[in-house]
């Protein structure tokens, strides 16, 4: 470490339930070698069940293989069929469980904070707003809707990659030149992105 | 390594918990044993050092130093000052945040030692508390100025805002220090009031105060335009920080925050992520319970809902010049003089500084006009009107009340209504209307309050005096207006928290509040809410339920319904903080259910289930009184709960039932929301499945039906939730299976119902396209042989499918495949269904009739592979060994599946005719079955074409190999029907290129003579069955003309036939003849007397002739006479010179003796002595028959010689040598003439 010219940035992935979009991007920047981690803004990680309005609910922190056992015992050909099998299975191999946002103070501070989905960026500012300010340390949350299905999680991880690269790549602190890459970004993808700031 | 060791290493000396290499070792010891002193040192050295990453980290170690060993800190802050002017942006940064951390600390440190320590405060800490007030300037200085390095301004904002907190009470902490000092006392600068050696509590208050006008200065026009996004995040953040902790700034911080929004369009061209900081800081502030917060609310609700809609926001005109009126806003407040700010105690500020804006009208209007025409000039060309500086709204509402206050005055301010409407922009006007329409009592319209709005504002006076509390700049205008001075300050508290409620209901997404309408506003307005008296208690009970019920649905229809009723209790607290005198009441309501559609109350349910139904009942009749409802807690167990909830279902559906004579546009809906939101292992699609199907037709099933598969449409297209949407999807599809599946069992063939449901459904899934299919194409092996049998279901789904092809083009080709497959059906009966409808209906269609068409091509094409080519078959059944039985079978079989392939081609045929020629150009290479198929179906299809052009043009230039195909086509066209002249002609221009005589039948009895006759001997010539119908066709004739050869003309044809000129054996021509003699009746008597008339006459006689004599003799006996004289008539045409002739001439003599005898006797004598000597046995009759004196007499002397009844007496050697010379002559004609005879007999034979 000692005097190399900036330290890694770290980067956070944030949908509402942690298992399909924040996971996609997490698995795809983890591969990227970028420094990354994973949560999801809901009180429940609440997965689709066998019919309308009768999600499957599991507490965060319910590792991923858990799920995908107590999934498989229930109705395999079902969410085979749907994808959540296949997306569990994809899930362990990033990581062990499901991860709260509001619950991840122990985490450390992180750079760059992505969500993709408004909802869910709205309650990481209000979290970041709520907790203590002590450290002055600034910390970029970017949202980009992504629609919660497996074609569009793909896509949006790619996308997603990309501008976490540019932020890497910078020479630049993102402070400085955020308003640029964000106006860029928007007319290369046609993407809305919207930002904001916090400190921690 | 060594940085992170230095950085633990001066206060603590933690021992390293990293393993290091051992060579480290010994260094870091040594550096952990340097002085402290030093140590600081040596960190001011290191401030210049030429690598950033050092500078950097000695920014952060002056702050470790710092916090822990105070004493330290003059020695090290001009390194830390100099560090904030850092070329490198992430020194600057750290130095500032260090600087940030240091302030707080030391500030804090010297507020204990001014209040706790008996020995006043120590130099190196006021040395220190100097260097930090350097350094707030720097960095106040940093956070207001434009600068490069953008990171670093972040955190000056950042530092400012941490001063003004710091510098003002904090109303969460006890405003008294603690007795003694611990170290989590906190710090709260109140704790100074009690006096301080070296701060002041009013100057840091001062100093706060100018602070926070610099930051909000930064946000106002035109500074705020040269922000970057970023920028503006931050100013917005921290400022709502700032007015949540500090709330009693919210009076000065608000009116700032609430004038960026969208419809001010002061930050418009930026990014959006400002205005979702804009929106999170609404959010924030409105979370916030502290009483200077209050009086905001409905301010900030307004001001989120502007930004929600901010899309569609579109600002029309430039009102500026129009009306300046207008422009008077909480944005004036802006800009106020600082001075006025400063005096200005925090918690009365909000009411202070209406006192300064009145004071201060005139002069801001100016000042607001100006800066209004700076912004129009300024390079912003999508905000044409940035005039409403808080937005139309804000405009619309003081309207609004001042229109109210004039009518309050009734007549007497009529004048000044019509000034101020006239002078109002229209689409303002209009605006206003439309606000005002918001107002309006549900159901009891007040006739008074249209007639004359007086009315329904009863007591003017204090209503304007409402009016000018809450909007103070109107109110001067209003008194400019009537002249009539009110007195102002008095209510605004009380007014305050009465137009709260009014605004919120407004928003309709806070069920909780009561009295919602404008028309409470007026009754309210002279009480304080907080004791509103006992008769509100009715209004309140019939508006709230209705709103509450209808609320609590519309949460519940909200897909995020977990978000929502968080949303629901936070306004749900507010509420009750100010209308806490209600009693334990109806908005309850509202919030239990909003908690039951997440099933998350365990304690209510049976509640829930009551009040399920009852705030759908309330919607259908929302004026009803309804009784309140006590909240008890009753646990249930969760079957319970499922039984409950199942039965209230259930009654909702049997309610349903009896109640289906109205109101169909509220119940269907609602049933079909109760089945996306009941939480059922219960299976509420099968309940309700039951409900539909249970009276279909007299219970609106189909319009239930439609009701939920748009609901499940609509859950599933929303896709909020790729999974759920996918299961909306299969309850979509299984739903309408099974319904379509019942319609198509319980109703007759003949009901409409399945067809029309799915014209109308959102989409078709495939399930039900099967479904279609099946009836369409019922399979063998399917089990509904009773409706098969009738058909009737074919014709059901085809009239179905037939109009989803015209309804739904979306779903056009699928239909199209299905009716396609059912016009290939094996079953005649299905398939000439689906024929007729794609023929006769659908082929027309110029959409789709291509592709029909290629079907059907494909199809017959298909006949040359499918159908098995059975040259060989054809030519085993005609070896009488082969199995003949199985192989018809199998010809049979294959002869109907050809027709199952062609059919379809066929009918095609009929709507466009040049189809026809396919048929003919494959005929040849068809196999013998395809070939019988088509011959069973070509007369149909040709009797419906007729001699169409297409088909004449075939006619006369048919493709090879087509002959027999061909040949029916004519008979067809021919059969009992006259053919038209271009037909015949086309088969004539056949006849003329094929030389083929048979294609000639068709039309043979059409012809006219002098066209058969030449064509005649080719028809003799044809084997002779051919003949015969050939014959029958000249025979028969055309009705018109009759036959075109009389049967003696054709006799006549027949005996005209020269055999060797025309290469035609003679055996044909007697055959031919035979053919006729066969048909006596047509053959007369007559007919032939009349045949062999004419033929005695040809020169030279036919060569049959005397054969057709004698075979006429044969027929008709009674002829004899008549051929007596043909036969006389041809002894004088010295028939004995034709040698056959004579032949067959003395044969008839024989064969018509005695007859014959007379015309014997005419002969001259030597020809007679010639057929005597030929044929001896007439000798002695004919003696006999002369020696009759009667006849003797008649005879000359020469043929009584030759008799012997006479003797030769003159002449005798002349006579006899001519007799010889004749006898000579004859004898050879004789020899002649049996060869020829024998030739004759040979052919016959």
């Amino acid at each position: 470490m000692g005097m190399e010219a900036r330290r890694k940035m770290r980067f956070a992935m944030v949908c509402s339930s942690n298992m399909n979009r924040s996971m996609e991007a997490h698995s795809l920047l983890g591969r990227a070698g970028l420094d990354v981690a994973s949560y999801g803004t809901g009180t429940h990680v609440k997965l689709p069940g066998p019919s309308l309005h009768e999600p499957n609910v599991y507490d965060f922190g319910t590792p991923y293989n858990v799920i995908y056992d107590d999934l498989r015992r229930k109705d395999p050909d079902l969410y085979k069929r749907n994808g959540l099998l296949p997306m569990l299975k994809r899930n362990t191999s990033v990581k062990l469980a499901p991860q709260r946002w509001q619950d991840n103070a122990g985490d450390g501070l992180f750079d760059v904070i992505f969500s993709f989905e408004e909802r869910v960026f709205d309650l990481i500012v209000d979290d970041m707003h709520n907790r203590e300010q002590r450290m002055l340390k600034n910390a970029l949350i970017i949202n980009m809707d992504v629609k919660d299905n497996h074609e569009e999680a793909g896509v949006g991880a790619k996308l997603a990659l990309d501008l976490c690269q540019k932020l890497e790549g910078a020479d630049e602190d993102w402070e400085e030149i955020i308003d640029d890459l964000i106006i860029t970004f928007e007319k290369q993808h046609k993407r809305k992105l919207t930002y904001n700031m916090a400190f921690y | 390594m060594a940085v992170a060791a230095a950085r633990d290493l001066p206060p603590t000396f933690h021992p390293n918990p990293s393993p290091l290499p051992s060579s480290m070792e010994p260094r870091l010891r040594q550096l952990r044993r340097v002085p402290l002193l030093d140590f600081v040192a040596r960190i001011a050295d290191l401030h210049a050092d030429q690598a950033s990453p050092v500078r950097k980290l000695v920014a952060e170690m002056i702050g470790e130093v710092g916090s822990k060993h105070m004493a330290y800190l003059p020695n090290v802050m001009p390194c830390l000052l100099h560090l904030l002017n850092d070329d490198t942006p992430a020194v600057a940064r750290q130095a500032i945040k260090t600087g940030t951390t240091l302030f707080a600390k030391v500030l804090r440190q010297l507020v204990i030692q001014g209040l706790f320590s008996s020995g006043g405060i120590d130099d190196s800490l006021k040395l220190s508390w100097e260097a930090l007030l350097k350094l707030k300037s720097a960095v106040s200085h940093m956070a207001f100025q434009p600068m490069s390095n953008e990171g670093a301004r972040l955190l000056a904002i950042k530092f400012v805002e941490k001063t003004v907190l710091l510098y003002t009470p904090d109303p969460d902490t006890p405003p008294d220090p603690p007795n003694e000092v611990t170290e989590d006392m906190g710090f709260n600068v109140a704790w100074l009031r009690g006096g301080h050696p070296l701060l002041n509590v009013g100057d840091l208050a001062m100093e706060a105060s100018q602070n926070l006008g610099l930051l909000l200065e930064q946000l106002k026009p035109p500074k705020v335009k040269s922000l970057s996004t970023s920028m503006i995040i931050v100013f917005v953040t921290s400022l709502s920080a700032i007015a949540q902790r500090r709330p009693s700034f919210y009076g000065r911080i608000l009116p700032v925050l609430l004038s960026l929004d969208p419809a001010s369009s002061i930050i418009k061209v930026q990014v959006p992520g400002a205005f979702h900081a804009l929106k999170s800081a609404f959010a924030a502030c409105l979370k916030c319970t502290h009483s200077s917060a209050e009086p905001w609310r409905a301010r900030l609700l307004e001001a989120q809902n502007i930004i929600n809609q901010a899309d569609s926001i579109e600002h029309s005109s430039n009102r500026v010049e129009s009306l300046p009126l207008e422009t008077t806003s909480t944005d004036n407040s802006n800009k106020r003089n600082l001075i006025d700010d400063i005096d200005n105690v925090p918690e009365d500020g909000d009411r202070s500084n209406k006192r300064i804006r009145q004071s201060h009208h005139d002069q801001e209007r100016t000042e607001n006009v100006k800066n209004n025409v700076e912004l129009t000039s300024a390079d912003t060309p999508s905000s044409p009107s940035n005039s409403a500086s808080t937005g139309n709204s804000e405009a619309v509402y003081q309207l609004v009340s001042m229109f109210a206050a004039l009518a309050a005055q009734g007549d007497r301010a009529a004048g000044s209504l019509q000034i101020l409407s006239s002078s109002i922009a229209a689409d303002l006007l209009a605006e206003v209307v439309m606000v005002n329409m918001q107002h309006l009592p549900v159901s009891h319209p007040e006739v008074d309050q249209q007639q004359s709005p007086s009315a329904g504002q009863p007591s003017g006076a204090p209503s304007s005096s409402l009016l000018s509390a809450c909007f103070p700049l109107l109110e001067s205008l209003l008194k400019r207006i009537n002249q009539n001075d009110r007195e102002v300050d008095e209510a605004p508290q009380t007014i305050d928290s009465a137009v709260v409620p009014s605004a919120a209901g407004e928003t309709a997404a806070i069920p909780a509040i009561p009295g919602p309408t404008s028309r409470n506003l007026p009754m309210e307005e002279n009480s304080n809410s907080s004791s509103i008296p006992s008769d509100m208690e009715t209004i309140e009970a019939k508006e709230p339920t209705a709103d509450a019920a209808r609320l609590s649905i519309e949460i519940q229809e909200s897909s995020e319904a977990s978000h929502a009723s968080t949303e629901l209790q936070g306004t749900q607290e507010h509420g009750g903080s100010f209308i806490s005198s209600l009693p334990a009441d109806n908005s309850s309501a509202g919030l239990s259910l909003a908690q039951s559609s997440e099933t998350r109350s365990p304690s209510s349910s049976m509640v829930e289930a009551s009040q399920t139904q009852f705030s759908y009942s309330s919607t259908l009749t929302s004026q009803h009184v309804l009784p309140k409802l006590v909240v008890t807690n009753i646990d249930l167990s969760d079957e319970a709960k499922d039984l409950l909830q199942k039965e209230a279902f259930l009654r909702i559906l049997d309610c349903d039932k009896q109640d289906a004579s109205g109101g169909s546009i509220a119940r269907l809906p609602l049933l079909a929301h109760l089945g996306v939101e009941f939480p059922l292992e219960l299976d509420p699609w099968e309940l309700l499945q039951k409900h539909v199907l249970s009276d279909y037709v007299n219970n609106e099933g189909h319009e239930l039906t439609l009701c939920i598969l748009n609901r499940l449409y609509r859950e599933a297209e929303q896709d909020h939730d790729f999974l759920s949407s996918r299961t909306a999807t299969s309850v979509y599809e299984s739903f309408l299976l099974t319904v379509a599946e019942n319609l198509r069992d319980m109703f007759p063939a003949s009901d409409k119902s399945l067809g029309k449901l799915l014209c109308e459904i959102p989409y078709l899934p495939e399930g039900v396209l099967k479904l279609l299919e099946g009836l369409c194409s019922p399979g063998s092996n399917e089990k509904q042989d009773k409706d098969l049998q009738s058909g009737d279901r074919v014709t059901q789904g085809l009239s179905a499918v037939w109009n989803l092809i015209m309804l739904r083009p979306s779903n056009r080709d699928r239909c199209l495949e299905i009716a396609l497959q059912s016009s290939i059906h094996h079953l005649d009966e299905v398939r000439m269904k689906a024929i007729r409808l794609v023929a006769n209906k659908l082929f027309p269609m110029a959409s789709i009739s291509k592709r029909i068409e290629d079907f059907a091509n494909e199809k017959l094409n298909s006949v040359l592979e499918v159908v098995p080519a059975d040259e060989s078959a054809a030519s085993e059944m005609s070896t009488p060994e082969a199995p003949k039985d199985g192989g018809s079978e199998n010809l049979s079989s294959s002869v109907a599946d050809s027709q199952t392939l062609m059919s379809l081609y066929f009918a095609l045929c009929t709507k466009k005719h040049s189809l026809l020629r396919h048929v003919f150009a494959i005929y040849g290479s068809l196999p013998q079955a395809a070939k019988q198929a088509v011959h069973r179906q070509v007369p149909i299809l040709i009797r419906t074409i007729g001699s169409s052009p297409s088909l004449l043009g075939i006619i006369s230039d048919p493709p090879a190999d087509s002959r027999d195909l061909l040949m029916q086509v004519l008979q067809t066209l021919t059969d009992g029907a006259m053919p038209s002249q271009d037909l015949i002609s086309s088969v004539k221009n056949l006849y003329s290129k094929t030389k083929d005589i048979e294609v000639l039948f068709a039309v043979l009895a059409h012809l006219p003579k002098d066209e058969v006759l030449p064509v005649f001997p080719s028809i003799v010539n044809l084997p002779l069955d051919k003949f015969q119908v050939a014959l029958s066709r000249i025979l028969q004739g055309s009705p018109q003309n009759g036959p075109s050869l009389d049967p003696s003309e054709i006799l006549i044809a027949i005996h005209v036939i020269d055999p060797e000129k025309e290469g035609i054996p003679l055996k044909k021509v007697i055959d031919a003849c035979a053919a006729c003699f066969e048909q006596r009746t047509i053959f007369t008597q007559q007919v032939l007397a009349k045949a062999l008339n004419q033929l005695v006459e040809q020169i030279p006689l036919p060569l049959l002739f005397m054969r057709t004599v004698m075979q006429a003799i044969g027929a008709f006996p009674a002829l004899v006479d008549f051929v007596m004289d043909i036969m006389s008539r041809l002894v004088s045409k010295q028939i004995w010179k034709y040698p056959k002739l004579w032949v067959g001439f003395l044969k008839c003599a024989i064969l018509t003796k005695p007859q014959s005898y007379g015309v014997l006797l005419q002969l001259p004598a030597p020809q007679l002595e010639n057929a005597l000597n030929k044929n001896p046995v007439l000798k002695a009759p004919l003696v006999e028959h002369a020696n009759q004196p009667n006849v003797r007499s008649t005879l000359p002397r020469s043929t009584l010689v030759v008799l012997g009844l006479a003797e030769d007496q003159q002449q005798p050697a002349p006579q006899a040598q001519s007799s010889q010379n004749q006898a000579a002559e004859t004898s050879s004609s004789a020899a002649d003439t049996t060869t020829e005879v024998t030739q004759e007999s040979s052919a016959v034979s």
